[in-house]
């Protein structure tokens, strides 16, 4: 006799072993934390209220901002440009009115700069032309600083270019000016547009660009100009940097000026003042204190003779960039937050190494790697929404901050939330906080203890700023936060940098090498990395 | 006592985390000292201070340090082994004791390797950079009284950082919170005191944060232009590490293992 003893067999549905549910796992396994829960809150409540503090601390700034009438920064004058943004309009001016419609057209057969500007001893000598040194034709609304205009101009070493309102900039042929090889220039006005030529014959003519100055006067002033920028360097580590005018001098001749001015004169007009001061700002008194070490006696001025026209300048005519980014510095603050959120990371998985629950997870999903995917996932987008909470809370309050203790429009412009420069901000915060976290969840699968992996990760993220903002020469940091994570950060600068303006960009300012998203994806490719390197020891690797 | 230190430094040789964090340190210290020694010249920064810049890895190699001061405390907690210990060694106070005595001895002796590893690195590399006798500079010695308290003093400065890491990790027992909350005042502290833009809060990050005070300890030149004098500064971090020590001795009486 046989007995069938059928085998038990459970009531219940199969469970599933999807990507859904796997996700579902381990945001329960981290929303049952308290401690993660209440880290995570303190993750949002760090990014918001270290960098309004900052904000708060930010000592308050009158001498870049115009507030008192002084409106010089770094030794140079500013003025209010056509977009209300802070310029620099300081350059030596021969002009003529010019009424309606036409053009001017000159032939350019020297420009040379006057070298180096009296600066302590040691200190290594500028060029004899200012890269940036600018002489060439303009077409101006007025000789009022920060006024339109346009202009042609060839330069010390960026060949020949079209720039106007300041903050445009077209490039023309890379030529650099001399007897053998000299460069011709035209500018004609129809209306509200300019349009730059250059020539190397003045005979056949190549258009360079052509400019919309909405608005412009019927008479404006035409002429030639000569300007060359201060020359600047960074000391050291970057956190002192000196500096001081220079002077460049341009010959002009076949000039001619169309409709042709009846009894009119060439005028020379100084615009802006430059303050003819050579300057250290020392790394210690970061509130822009100017000190002088050696004075540039003015010597601009113009001289016609035999149909040529001999120019001398200095100056600039640029969008001027401030040497401090105060919003930057602010969030600086949302460090401390990103300890907490590397902690966070590495946590997720070193936990179940120690308490034995990794086997049961691999025992409920054998597929590893979708394991550790489901967990970046999951730890990513918690992090990331942490850090967004807090990054928009900080950003309005600290803006608001900023503006209350002089960090004011016309250098510093009051950003909203929404404007790209916020959004930026603070979806990069967040984003920076979530590659992070992904980066710490990566060493702990590698090393499988908390301390290894934290100690990992804050040394490749954050030890690097130490080494850049306070030991390393500029140009080492300059490398440095080119490859190290710590790149990211640069989707917190706000200061718009311009290719024509000769910046010293120094951690210690809070200027980052690389523009923003390119920064953030250093960090990002050092996560997948570290990420794929997780993936593969995992595998392999009992548990 | 004197079972219980050696208690302890079994449990220390023993693990292998203390070899890797050990080389680690002396990696870290010599390799980034080495490094700044190779790329700062003259021409362009005559005006640096030579000892300090042989001494640079030190703001490296002290996370090592860190990292083994923490591990000692924390991963008895993760392992439950406190439990042990302090069934074999009833006396808390002499239980962390011999933690203290263990690890600082340890951290003197490999920190000394270091420091001395990146003096002679520098000593090497710093005349082929134009710190040479025609620009001011004499080569580093021992035997200069400045540089020999530098040197001393970083040891010690280590040797101190370890004290405090054990104080913060024995009060916090994670290891993950213990190693973010130390690298957070080591690194983070630092970068925002450099940074911030208040002359007043720069100043007093500079004269009392652990790291900017203890790291005074390095500099031999523009002295009257310090926030704060080498031996203050080294007293500020003691200070901040006899804070930690008691607040993780206290813990360690008040609660439960």
């Amino acid at each position: 006799m046989t007995i069938t003893v059928s085998p038990y067999k459970s009531n219940q549905t199969p469970g599933r072993d999807g990507f859904i549910q796997l996700l579902r796992a381990e945001w329960t396994k981290f929303r049952t934390v308290r401690g993660w829960v209440i880290a995570l809150i303190a993750v949002a409540a760090l990014t918001a209220l270290v960098p309004i503090y900052l904000a708060k601390a930010a000592a308050g700034n009158s001498v870049e901002t115009c507030v008192n009438g002084s409106c010089q920064a770094e030794g140079q004058a500013i003025a209010v440009g056509p977009g209300g943004t802070a310029v620099t309009d300081t350059f030596y001016f021969v002009h003529q009115p010019m009424a309606g419609n036409g053009s001017i057209t000159v032939r350019i057969t020297a420009f040379r700069g006057s070298g180096s500007p009296q600066l302590p001893v040691g200190l290594a000598l500028a060029p004899q032309t200012e890269p940036w040194a600018k002489a060439g034709i303009i077409i101006k609304e007025s000789t009022k600083p920060g006024s339109a205009y346009a202009a042609v101009l060839v330069t010390g070493a960026h060949g020949v270019r079209m720039q106007y309102n300041f903050t445009h900039d077209l490039a023309g042929n890379a030529t650099t000016v001399s007897a053998s090889s000299p460069q011709w220039l035209r500018l004609i006005r129809s209306g509200d547009l300019i349009t730059g030529y250059e020539s190397a014959n003045g005979m056949q003519w190549t258009a360079i660009g052509t400019a919309d100055l909405a608005g412009l006067s019927s008479t404006v002033q035409a002429g030639l100009f000569v300007a060359s920028p201060d020359f600047t360097m960074a000391v050291g580590n970057g956190d002192n940097s000196i500096g001081g005018p220079t002077q460049a001098t341009a010959v002009f001749d076949h000039v001619q000026l169309q409709p042709a001015s009846r009894g009119q004169a060439w005028t020379g007009t100084q615009i802006g003042n430059g303050s003819g001061k050579g300057y250290i700002i020392p790394g210690s008194q970061r509130n822009h204190q100017v000190r002088c070490c050696a004075r540039l006696q003015p010597a601009h001025g113009f001289l016609a003779r035999d149909g040529s026209i001999t120019v001398r300048g200095s100056g600039d005519i640029a969008p001027f960039t401030p040497i401090v980014d105060p919003l930057h510095v602010t969030f600086f603050g949302t460090l401390f937050a990103l300890i907490a959120v590397i902690a966070l990371g590495a946590l997720f998985i070193t936990t179940e190494y120690r308490r034995g629950l990794i086997r049961t997870t691999v025992t409920a999903s054998p597929r590893r790697g979708r394991i550790l995917l489901a967990k970046a996932t999951v730890i990513g987008a918690v992090t990331f929404v942490a850090g967004l909470i807090g990054a928009a809370i900080a950003f309005p309050v600290t803006e608001h901050e900023l503006y209350a203790n002089g960090w004011k429009p016309p250098v510093w412009p009051q950003l909203t939330l929404t404007s790209s420069t916020g959004l930026q901000v603070v979806l990069g915060t967040a984003a920076i906080a979530a590659a992070a976290a992904i980066l710490g969840l990566a060493a702990g699968v590698i090393f499988r203890r908390s301390a290894g992996a934290v100690m990992a990760v804050i040394g490749v993220v954050v030890a690097p700023l130490i080494l850049a903002v306070a030991v390393l020469p500029l140009t080492a940091a300059d490398w440095l936060m080119r490859i190290s994570p710590a790149a990211a950060f640069s989707l917190q600068q706000t200061t718009p940098r311009y290719s024509q303006v000769s910046n010293v960009c120094a951690a210690y300012h809070s200027c980052f090498p690389l523009a923003p998203w390119h920064g953030f994806g250093v960090l990002c490719a050092w996560a997948a990395v570290g990420l794929s390197a997780a993936a593969y020891l995992l595998r392999r690797r009992d548990v | 006592m004197k079972d219980a230190v050696h208690a302890e430094w079994t449990k220390l040789r023993t693990v292998p985390s203390t070899g890797w964090l050990l080389i680690t340190l002396i990696a870290l210290t010599v390799g980034a000292s080495a490094m700044a020694s190779a790329i700062v010249k003259c021409p362009a920064s005559c005006s640096t201070d030579t000892t300090k810049l042989s001494l640079t890895g030190i703001i490296l190699g002290q996370a090592a340090v860190a990292g083994l001061a923490v591990l000692v405390v924390s991963s008895e907690y993760s392992t439950g082994m406190i439990r042990v210990s302090l069934a074999a060694t009833p006396k808390r106070s002499v239980l962390l004791a011999a933690k203290a005595v263990v690890v600082t001895a340890v951290v003197v002796a490999v920190g000394a390797i270091s420091v001395l590893g990146s003096l002679l690195a520098g000593r090497l590399l710093q005349p082929g950079n134009g710190f040479t006798a025609a620009n001011g500079f004499t080569a580093l010695s021992l035997l200069h009284g400045s540089t020999l308290r530098a040197a001393a003093g970083s040891v010690l400065y280590l040797a101190l950082i370890g004290m405090f890491s054990l104080g913060a990790a024995t009060a916090l027992r994670d290891s993950a919170a213990a190693t973010a909350v130390v690298l957070g005042v080591l690194y983070v502290v630092p970068v925002i005191g450099d940074v911030i833009l208040s002359p007043v809060w720069q100043h007093r990050i500079e004269r009392w944060s652990p790291a900017n005070a203890g790291l005074a300890i390095q500099a031999t030149r523009d002295m009257a232009r310090l926030p704060i004098g080498p031996w203050p500064g080294l007293g500020v971090l003691a200070l901040w590490t006899a804070a930690a020590m008691a607040l993780g001795w206290t813990v360690l009486r008040l609660r439960d293992a």
